[in-house]
């Protein structure tokens, strides 16, 4: 079997087997409880689908998914009970509802992480409770809505026929999100978790992305609640609470983060979680086998080292506690959070990818199957044509002050750099390089002065329109995007490669676009001489390579202007030795650079002019080698020299 | 609507805000050492109050029941630090997030079973007739809660102020790494705050228990509140959090008086998303500047 069909039927031929036998499933089994719990499944499936966006892709702890579960209920509900709705216009008011009310609470909370995004999740969720609870007259308040399932083209919707369409749109579903997450959409999400800043300075736009991506995830919350709706005939407020958040975020986490099978165990998992403990000896069994689990995962970190104790341990007595409590306990079912939370617990700390994410590890190293060969690089001239440079002044900064409190960290600079070529800044620590260039960049609002590029004004403190300016730049505290590959790297920044349309890309009409973009990319990747590690993940790369790696990814950009921000920090004579070759490549194409540098050797060979900064302003300007005699400059890097000893002027 | 109404909403619904800045407060001692607060803080405020209260029943007096009840909270965010904060930390990720909303439900599960579902009352020596100041009826009891949240505010700030180890614990909030040169124990001060924050949670259970009566669902009504608080007064801000709660908890009675009951919560959470929506750092809090 040639490689690439045996790479298909590995990969796809799961999905596909586990997809008709769900589908099958009704016609062998007429039992109808069986049925419901594969409607709600189907239903779960699409729901963690949507938190796994958050939670998975943003990082984000997401507590307001159930709110958007209920919201969508009702919206679904409420068309078919006062607009005798049908079954596709339910599905849209859920899912419109989620999605607005998504991106609603994403434009505030999206300002935020971590804690605070947490909590203002929370308090969304809380609030629609209150809501739900109140608007009586809408939502018929504690006493819950009843409505009865609308027929679909006619027909009605027996259970199994119910069930199937549930079905269908979780695959519906899952195959978009596939093609959306190997699709420059995806690679926005992964990139802006590692570091929105370089996503924002690769002009890829951190903010609108998560607001993109929590809508999204929100609008599949909100499908799944009109399907749920239309599963139960039947809603209340009660039903869209807190516990329901934390089984959900076990389903997700248990499962696995960042992956669609993780999705899809998590919510038979949330299915079966009620039966399991419904039945005493079955949640003995079950609690036993996650403690032997727990003890030999745990043994066998500590063998090898892997984990520090606290994660070998934690999870044995957490399943210990769970053990114990089975057999003590006389029902389960008062003890369900306090069960919840404990297998939670062993999860995060002893599983921290999840099932799916430690079974496929395992699987991959079973069958080795590789990768999808890359394209050829594209020719260079493609990617980065070569520019004819131009004359005159390329960028003007006049005036340009910002202050921190009372640092004056810029303190009224001007400086030109002209068109093609590479302009050296120096000067000692804290004399206002970087935030120089932070501020150019948009790092930093300037506080007076103006910035042009070709004589006109360039945007203030976004490194978002910034870089889609026309200046791309680097890091000299690395932001590469550590979880993607060197390659993923490169076609994050490759914005202008992409035209396909949202729709087209969920149906994977993106394919060809994709080829070409990775070509792209490995040609910059080539250029920089990183093209045999275009799989690795960034974080994996030498210091060395990811400074180089840095550099492919700004010009991914094809910037006008480059700033680098101190790029031989760190490196190796023999680095640095190719890093002023491949400087010198990129000039030659035409790339006007700004160069902030400490290595004087490295500044005298490339730099056509330099400007020396101190204390917030320019001391001098001019040619390498006469900077280096300027006494103002000696003075500012080695102090002030007696009269007898300064060197006479040149 | 008399305005002296009003006045009489308004009084008793500061004081009650002040229970709301006492949470609010802890979270401020973990973030500060840690950048990290316990999201199951309103679990322990009911577990502790719950503890106390089988104090108070097996005869312990209520002067000697406080600090008891205050000590098994401090434990109690302890074992919270070491369990569920202290690897995520380690590890520079924001799993603690997960693992203190694990640990709260791990605790609101043990409360319902062990002491039952049912809101009970809380004996107090206090009394809780009400006196008359300037026309405004307030009880003992209310003045109480008062006093006690300025009091360990006051006492828990003198002591960052005026100790050793206070200023150590200011010294690991202002720059950890700076401290940790210095030959000071970022972890010590780390499980330090967690036991203030843990004994500030416990007090804020005591002193409010008499007035709501303890009961599992105590927990989430507290917590949301004080969560609000803290972001819209913002994380790092020492005594803003006793404006918002006083301000919080004015508005919240007279949206319940208003709107019903049913809507109390509702002002602190659009407060919250809208203090979020326009200074994300609080109104009191500290702009962060991004540092590349």
């Amino acid at each position: 079997m040639s490689r690439p069909a045996a790479r298909f039927l590995l990969t796809r031929g799961p999905e596909f087997l586990a997809f008709l036998v769900l589908a099958g499933i009704p016609l062998a089994v007429t039992n109808p409880y069986a049925l419901g719990l594969l409607t709600l499944l189907a239903i779960y499936g699409i729901l963690l689908i949507g938190l796994d966006v958050t939670v998975g892709y943003l990082g984000q702890v997401n507590l307001a998914h159930v709110a958007f579960l209920g919201l969508g209920g009702y919206a679904a509900g409420l068309v078919v009970l006062k607009l005798n709705g049908g079954l596709a216009a339910a599905l849209a008011a859920g899912t419109l509802v989620g999605f607005c009310f998504g991106g609603l609470l994403a434009f505030p909370a999206l300002r935020l992480d971590g804690p605070q995004f947490a909590l203002a999740t929370l308090s969304f969720a809380a609030l629609s409770t209150t809501a739900l609870n109140e608007l009586e007259a809408l939502t018929g308040g504690a006493q819950g809505l009843s409505f009865s399932r609308p027929p679909l083209l006619g027909l009605p919707l027996t259970p199994p026929a119910f069930y199937w369409v549930c079905l269908l749109l979780f695959g519906l579903v899952w195959l978009a999100m596939r093609n959306l997450l190997a699709s420059k959409w995806g690679r926005a999400f992964e990139a802006l978790r590692d570091s929105p800043i370089a996503t924002d300075a690769m002009g890829v736009g951190a903010y609108r992305h998560k607001v993109a991506a929590f809508a999204l995830g929100s609008s599949l919350g909100g499908l799944a609640g009109a399907l749920y709706a239309l599963n139960f005939q039947y809603l209340q407020p009660q039903s869209f609470v807190y516990e329901l958040m934390v089984i959900l975020l076990l389903g997700v986490v248990l499962g696995g983060r960042k992956n669609l099978w993780g999705a899809f165990v998590g919510s038979c998992l949330v299915v079966l979680l009620p039966n399991l403990l419904s039945n005493r000896h079955l949640f003995q069994a079950i609690s036993a086998l996650g403690f032997i689990a727990a003890l030999a995962a745990g043994i066998r970190g500590l063998l090898k080292r892997q984990v520090r104790p606290f994660q070998a341990l934690a999870p044995v007595v957490s399943m210990g506690i769970l053990v114990a409590g089975g057999l003590k306990v006389e029902n389960t079912e008062d003890w369900r959070k306090a069960i919840f939370a404990l297998m939670l617990f062993s999860v995060v700390v002893g599983l921290p990818e999840g099932l799916m994410g430690f079974l496929e590890g395992f699987l991959a190293r079973l069958f080795h199957v590789d990768p999808p060969a890359l394209p050829a690089p594209a020719p260079l001239d493609e990617v980065l044509p070569p520019r004819r440079a131009g004359e005159g002044v390329l960028l003007e900064v006049r005036d340009l002050r910002r202050h921190f409190g009372g640092v004056k960290a810029v303190d009224g600079i001007s400086v030109g750099i002209r068109c093609g070529e590479i302009h050296g800044l120096i000067g000692p620590n804290g004399s206002g390089k970087s935030t120089l260039v932070n501020v150019i960049s948009g790092l930093y609002a300037p506080g007076d002065g103006e910035i042009l590029l070709r004589g006109q004004s360039l945007p203030r403190g976004s490194l978002f329109r910034v870089a889609r300016a026309g200046v791309a730049r680097t890091f000299q505290n690395l932001q590469l995007f550590g979880e993607l590959s060197a390659l993923g790297n490169v076609m994050v920044a490759l914005e202008g490669s992409y035209g396909t349309p949202l729709p087209l890309v969920l149906l994977g009409l993106a394919r060809a676009e994709e080829r070409r973009a990775q070509a792209q990319a490995l040609a910059l990747l080539d250029l920089v001489g990183l093209a045999d590690q275009a799989r690795a993940k960034a974080k994996d790369l030498t210091y060395g390579a990811q400074r180089l790696l840095e550099i492919a990814r700004a010009l991914a950009r094809r910037p006008e202007l480059l700033i680098l921000d101190e790029p031989a920090a760190g490196l190796s004579h023999p680095d640095v030795q190719r890093l002023l070759e491949i400087l010198r490549r990129i000039h030659d194409r035409g790339v006007t650079m700004i160069l902030i540098e400490h290595h004087m050797d490295v500044v005298s060979e490339l730099c056509d002019r330099v400007t020396v900064l101190d204390g917030g302003k320019v001391i001098a300007e001019g040619l390498p080698d006469s900077i280096k005699r300027d006494p103002k400059v000696i003075e500012a890097y080695l102090g002030g020299l007696p009269e007898a000893d300064a060197p006479a002027p040149a | 609507m008399p305005s002296v109404v009003v006045a009489q909403m308004v009084v008793s619904g500061a004081l009650m805000g002040l229970v709301y800045a006492l949470i609010a407060y802890g979270f401020q001692l973990t973030f500060a050492s840690s950048r990290s607060i316990n999201f199951g803080q309103g679990e322990l405020v009911m577990v502790s109050a719950f503890v106390s209260l089988t104090l108070t029943l097996h005869g312990v007096p209520y002067w000697a029941m406080i600090p008891c009840g205050m000590l098994f909270g401090a434990l109690m965010g302890l074992v919270i630090e070491r369990t569920g904060v202290r690897l995520a930390l380690e590890q520079k990720s924001e799993g603690w997030i997960l693992m203190t909303i694990i640990l709260g439900l791990f605790f609101f599960s043990g409360a319902e079973n062990l002491w039952g579902r049912d809101d009970r009352p809380f004996p107090t020596p206090i009394p809780s007739d009400p006196i008359h100041i300037l026309g405004v009826d307030v009880t003992p009891l209310e003045l109480s809660v008062g006093v006690g949240v300025l009091a360990i505010m006051g006492l828990i700030e003198t002591f960052k102020r005026r100790t050793l180890l206070g200023k150590a614990l200011e010294a690991v909030s202002t720059d950890r790494d700076a401290a940790e040169l210095m030959g000071i124990s970022a972890r010590k001060s780390i499980m330090l705050s967690y036991a203030l924050s843990g004994a500030v949670a416990a007090l804020a259970g005591i002193l409010v228990s008499p007035i709501t009566t303890v009961g599992p669902t105590m927990a989430s009504a507290l917590i949301l509140k004080a969560f609000s608080v803290a972001v819209v007064a913002g994380l790092d801000s020492g005594f803003g959090v006793v404006l918002v709660g006083m301000f919080l908890g004015a508005t919240e009675s007279l949206a319940s008086f208003y709107l019903g009951s049913g809507w109390r919560e509702a002002p602190g959470l659009i407060l919250l998303i809208l203090a979020l929506a326009v200074r994300p750092t609080g109104i009191f809090g500290k702009a962060v500047i991004r540092k590349v």
